[in-house]
């Protein structure tokens, strides 16, 4: 099924940026611009965001608005980025997390 | 350090409209709010709120957020963004990390209205991807337009889970089923009842025992619980979805309340840690507000007037006010709320068991253990007659508050005497058929009946709110209040109206005798 919804019997058609191209896990990816990067991570179809340290269980969106930071991922280089808040850019480099580190 | 002489923390229902009095009022205002955008959860409510005129009945969640919006960009309010207020300290000293800076702002008056937080429910698999919260399946459907999966199973029958589940069905989802651990639904039985007419089975006694998958979940099993909420074995039933939503309840979020030293109870009917409040909002700590779900969890309409009369209570502490208006702003306000926390949803029979209306009705017990009113019970409330002419079918059989039926009639058909009565006819023959009672029910729960209309068959217009809208001269099936077929039936006429705000009004033909029974249609290709 396609994740994106095309018309809301309520909302109508979703507003939305422009398609844009980034990179997940060094594969090229597409969203739109300003929408979550979780956003575009769940219309991709990918669930998994991180992986925990110790017992290496994977973790994705659970509250989505950025409260229970279990989909963190690495963004730019930077770890612990909330995906479910922080808006997708065009060129963005979007990695599954391990741990806590980038690696 | 700059100085407002109103600080108000949170941009939800609650905050924006403090904010609004405030600034009415001739208040320098400011609102932080830690999200991208404004609202609160407004912008996630896309079906119409109960109530009567004054409470914004009606009309849908994410109207009313862009009015508050409007409204307090009118009157000048300040509204930051991407602000989260991280302290809050003697004096009103309140911190806030905007980006990566830390300021300090001195509020002469601060009104806390930081809302709620979801709760969570432990059980083996409930960490994996797919388990989350109802809250995060609208955010994900309603605000950015991502189904969050396509068979999802929920967990909680409180108004949350009910009108979450409602959602993802308008989403394109598929519900498997709706558990609650509590032997009764808790949320209005209207919401219930529009989702169990699309063919939602109910669990209620029951929960998760657990989730499987890998790197998502695959399956759910759920189990029957006994009083002390023990599972029952042999009571299992396993679910293959890829969601499942936890709706099972809010704890409100009171920290910087209680980093002011404001005096924090635990109030279990509340929903946990919250303030200790005064009638206006006034917390233990001088010129320290709370309004909305923070002080104790309730809904958006209510949390909207706590905010205004926090927002005319700041305004008077500061001296802005004069005597006679506020006190007629405060009970004009008090009025509205001690409306709405009437019925049998009122804050303080919270638990209850209720066996009677206020009318004297046995209520349904079918509506509390599966989500719909039988066949049966529902005689107790409304009949169709098998006579030509239209007539309003009213299965609204709790007493709840609420009366948008009754202001739109044009004909004045509807009788609610009491906000929380139970809608009644008068002289119903006068009914023009306009349909507006029906696309104006918030609890979807008015259909209007033809009983005649040649050749031993019957219409029944019900509301729609699913894409596709079948069209005039589909084929298809009606489904009973229980969601099973009844009967075949055929689309008479489908109505959009601008007046009647997406609540599309859907006319179906179905053999006379079913026009008692037949409440939802599928097409012949959806079945």
């Amino acid at each position: 099924m396609e994740k994106r919804i095309g018309e809301h019997p309520i909302l109508g058609k979703p507003q939305k940026g422009k398609l844009v191209t980034f990179t997940f896990d060094g594969a090229a990816a597409q969203g739109y611009e300003g929408e979550p990067i979780s956003a575009a991570l769940a219309a991709a179809g990918v669930s998994v965001h991180r992986y925990t340290a110790k017992a290496h269980k994977p973790r994705g969106i659970f509250c989505a608005i950025g409260r229970c930071t279990d989909c963190v991922m690495v963004v730019d280089g930077e770890v612990n980025v909330r995906a479910c808040v922080t808006p997708l850019r065009a060129g963005m480099d979007v990695k599954t997390q391990r741990g806590v580190s980038a690696v | 350090m700059k100085r407002y002489d109103l600080i108000v923390v949170g941009a939800g229902p609650a905050g924006l409209s403090a904010a609004i009095e405030g600034a009415k009022r001739g208040l320098k205002t400011v609102i932080f709010d830690e999200n991208e955008k404004p609202g609160g959860q407004l912008f996630k409510q896309i079906h119409k709120f109960f109530g009567s005129k004054e409470h914004r009945a009606k009309i849908r969640g994410f109207k009313i957020g862009e009015e508050l919006l409007a409204e307090a960009a009118g009157l000048g309010v300040e509204v930051v963004l991407n602000a989260a207020v991280i302290g809050l300290y003697q004096e009103k000293e309140v911190v806030v990390r905007i980006g990566e800076a830390v300021r300090h702002y001195k509020g002469d008056a601060v009104i806390v209205a930081t809302g709620a937080t979801e709760n969570a429910v432990y059980f083996e698999g409930w960490d994996l991807p797919g388990v989350i919260g109802a809250g995060a399946a609208q955010t994900m459907m309603n605000l950015h337009g991502v189904r969050p999966g396509e068979k999802v199973l929920m967990l909680g029958a409180g108004n949350v889970g009910l009108v979450v589940s409602f959602q993802l069905l308008q989403a394109g989802c598929e519900v498997v089923a709706v558990a609650d651990a509590a032997s009764a639904v808790g949320g209005y039985g209207v919401h219930a009842a529009k989702v169990a007419r699309t063919g939602v089975s109910f669990y209620l006694s029951h929960t998760i025992i657990k989730a499987e998958g890998g790197d998502r979940v695959n399956a759910v099993t759920i189990a029957e619980v006994d009083e002390r909420f023990q599972f029952i074995p042999g009571t299992e039933k396993r679910f293959e979805v890829d969601t499942v939503c936890l709706a099972v309840g809010l704890s409100p979020m009171c920290q910087l309340l209680k980093m002011a030293g404001c005096r924090v109870l635990e109030i279990p009917a509340k929903g946990g840690q919250v303030p200790l409040v005064g009638t206006r909002g006034e917390t233990s700590a001088d010129g320290i507000f709370a309004a909305g779900d923070v002080s104790g969890i309730e809904e958006a309409s209510s949390a909207m007037i706590e905010g205004r009369i926090a927002g005319i209570a700041a305004a008077e502490y500061l001296g802005y006010a004069v005597n006679a208006e506020l006190e007629a702003a405060i009970a004009e306000n008090e009025a509205a709320l001690s409306e709405l926390r009437q019925g049998m949803f009122a804050p303080g029979r919270r638990g209850d068991m209720v066996e009677f209306t206020d009318e004297g009705i046995h209520v349904s017990v079918s509506l509390l253990k599966k989500g719909y009113v039988n066949d049966e019970e529902i005689a107790r409330f409304t009949s169709a007659s098998e006579t030509p002419g239209f007539r309003p079918i009213i299965e609204c059989t709790q007493n709840i508050p609420c009366n948008p039926c009754r202001d739109v009639c044009p004909r004045n058909c509807i009788k609610v005497e009491s906000i929380t009565a139970l809608p009644r006819l008068n002289e119903y023959n006068a009914c023009s058929g306009c349909g507006l009672c029906v696309a104006s029910c918030p609890g979807q729960a008015i259909f209007l009946v033809n009983g005649d209309v040649g050749g031993g068959f019957a219409n029944v217009t019900l509301p729609y709110e699913f894409l596709p809208l079948p069209k005039e001269g589909d084929r298809g099936v009606a489904l009973g209040r229980d969601g099973q077929v009844v009967c075949e039936a055929w689309v008479s006429k489908a109505q959009i109206s601008s007046a009647f705000d997406k609540t599309n009004l859907l006319t179906i033909k179905v053999p006379a005798e079913m026009a008692g029974k037949a409440r939802f249609f599928k097409s012949k290709g959806a079945v």
